[in-house]
């Protein structure tokens, strides 16, 4: 789990954003991949699609790329082209706003910071912790790597799992 | 052994007498009071018996009593103890042993003024116009007495003329039933020391309206123009709050020299969710305050509240080097906040909220990007949609709407 390389896709989806771009990528692994499922469950971005260096075929009727596209369906990885796919994110826009609003990270590659349930409930009602601000703004979640897998911080307090928290996304 | 206790001789436990439990405990650190009187009685069946010292009188008593007192009195002695129940006596009048027992003997038909409520003097005593009569008003005072006096006069009435000669000219009540510092005018209902009280606050209302209908014909130009462009009276411009927050001199330097003219910052509100704010240059301060006021009142803008007292979320503005975080706030928890946006606060209706300025605190800036802050809120709703999730306000939903 390389925090580096997590941390300069945030820092591209901030960039991303801000310049306004329907479709981006971000370099394939299974934590961006895990990540960009859970932004997508929460509703921050419209779309995941793993494809190669040139953006995959937009789909007929949602205009932009899509998982389940029966047209062009998706490229299995191989040994071969394993190295050259990428992850391809459909950003959102809402009254001129992009959704995806400010993603930052938490845990820093020299400063890994995890949380216990205890802890996350207080975060989830907004109080402060050591470590993690409280989540306190509409529309803000938090990001954790958990035994479960990539869950926003309410999932987590919900199924009782503490873990690594990864990133903030306002 | 209690750890709390000192440790002690052990044979000076069997000397002493067993030490007796303190009446009243000795740290109270809660405002009830100790409940003594509620302890039930050591021997319950023991009890004095009602009535004992408050038996009728006898016959022979009342014949002692007829010789002291007239008719009329002993009318008033019979009647008495036919209406008291000697039993009743016995049962209410004794000394009262619990705590909140007055310390001293009295019988509270007195008020006094450092211990009981206060008592005004009424206010329409007052007569701040009052004047002490000088020796014409006293020589008049005193032809009127001849004047009057009847043929018949004695010393006595010229005794009972000297004792009820006034002194002061002005209200009669003022020289004889004068407010005393003793009892001191305390403010009433809705009574300040600046404002007068309520009843003349009317009568200064009254006026007001009387000057400011003739006001109204001399109305600016820049007031008609307001007024035309917001669609407000002339009353409800009146009653917005506006408030000029920041004042100071700007130059331009010109080849003639030096140019200053007055700078100032105002903001508008209406106390229940609109905020603006304006500025305006002038050479005249006076000018260049009504100016931004207006500019102020035009720009007014519904700021998003949370249950109409406190803001969506943490925001935060930055105007340049100033950078200002605003939170939002519990309910009760009030405005801790800095002047500047305290009186933003104040104008556009927020309760509760906390802010915290980092960096520079320039007052110009910090206004702006107070309002700035209080703009860039997100509207839960418009969040809802963007997400394609259905959010809920959990506090609405827990208490039925009635938050």
């Amino acid at each position: 789990m390389s925090l580096v390389n997590l941390s300069a896709v945030c820092s591209h989806l901030n960039n991303a954003t801000k310049a306004r771009l329907a479709l981006t990528s971000i370099p394939n692994s299974n934590l961006h991949l895990k990540l960009s499922l859970a932004l997508q469950n929460s509703g921050y971005i419209s779309s995941v699609v793993r494809g190669g260096p040139t953006p995959p075929p937009a789909h007929p009727i949602l205009g932009y790329p899509a998982a389940n596209d029966e047209v062009e369906g998706i490229e299995s990885i191989t040994r071969d082209n394993v190295a050259s796919r990428r992850l391809w994110l459909g950003l959102k826009y809402w009254e001129n706003e992009s959704v995806l609003g400010k993603v930052k990270m938490v845990s820093k590659p020299t400063r890994r910071v995890s949380i216990d349930v205890e802890a996350l409930r207080r975060v989830v009602r907004g109080e402060d912790t050591e470590f993690v601000g409280g989540i306190r703004s509409p529309g803000e979640s938090l990001y954790l790597s958990t035994d479960r897998g990539i869950l926003e911080a309410r999932e987590c307090v919900e199924k009782k799992v503490g873990g690594l928290v990864l990133c903030r996304v306002l | 052994m209690n750890v709390t206790r000192p440790a002690r001789c052990l044979l000076c436990s069997f000397s002493r007498a067993a030490t007796p439990g303190t009446r009243v405990p000795r740290r109270q650190f809660h405002p009830t009071p100790a409940s003594l009187t509620n302890r039930k009685p050591k021997f319950p069946n023991v009890k004095s018996s009602p009535g004992e010292n408050f038996k009728p009188y006898t016959e022979e008593q009342k014949a002692e009593l007829a010789k002291q007192y007239t008719e009329a009195q002993m009318a008033a002695i019979n009647a008495g103890e036919a209406a008291i129940d000697p039993k009743d006596l016995a049962d209410q009048l004794h000394e009262r042993s619990d705590p909140m027992s007055f310390k001293y003997l009295d019988d509270f038909s007195v008020i006094e003024p450092g211990i009981d409520h206060h008592q005004r003097a009424p206010l329409s005593n007052s007569d701040f116009k009052f004047q002490f009569k000088n020796n014409d008003d006293f020589a008049e005072d005193f032809g009127r007495f001849i004047a009057e006096m009847p043929d018949d006069a004695t010393g006595a009435d010229f005794v009972r003329w000297a004792d009820n000669l006034r002194v002061t000219k002005g209200k009669e009540e003022n020289e004889l039933n004068a407010p005393s510092a003793l009892v001191p005018d305390f403010f009433g209902p809705g009574e300040t020391i600046d404002e007068p009280s309520v009843s003349e606050q009317k009568t200064a209302a009254e006026l007001g309206v009387k000057e400011r209908s003739a006001e109204a014909e001399e109305m600016t130009d820049a007031l008609k123009s307001l007024l035309l462009a917001t669609g407000y009276t002339e009353r409800q411009v009146k009653d917005l709050r506006t408030k000029t927050l920041v004042m100071h001199s700007v130059t331009n330097q010109t080849r003639l020299g030096k140019v200053r003219r007055a700078y100032r910052l105002s903001i508008a509100g209406n106390g229940n969710g609109l905020l603006g704010i304006g500025e305006a240059k002038s050479d005249e301060a006076a000018d260049a305050k009504i100016q931004s006021q207006y500019r102020a009142i035009r720009n007014m803008q519904p700021i998003p509240r949370y249950e109409n007292r406190t803001i969506y979320g943490d925001v935060k503005g930055k105007v340049g080097a100033t950078s200002l975080q605003l939170m939002h706030r519990p309910p009760g928890f009030g405005l801790r906040v800095q002047h500047l946006i305290y009186e933003m606060c104040r104008a556009g209706g927020i309760h509760d909220l906390s802010a915290r300025t980092g960096r520079s605190r320039n007052p110009m800036n910090t206004v702006k990007a107070a309002y700035e802050a209080l703009m860039s809120q997100r509207n839960p709703d418009q969040i809802a949609h963007a997400l394609g999730r259905k959010l809920v306000d959990v506090r609405k939903v827990y208490y039925a709407g009635k938050v």
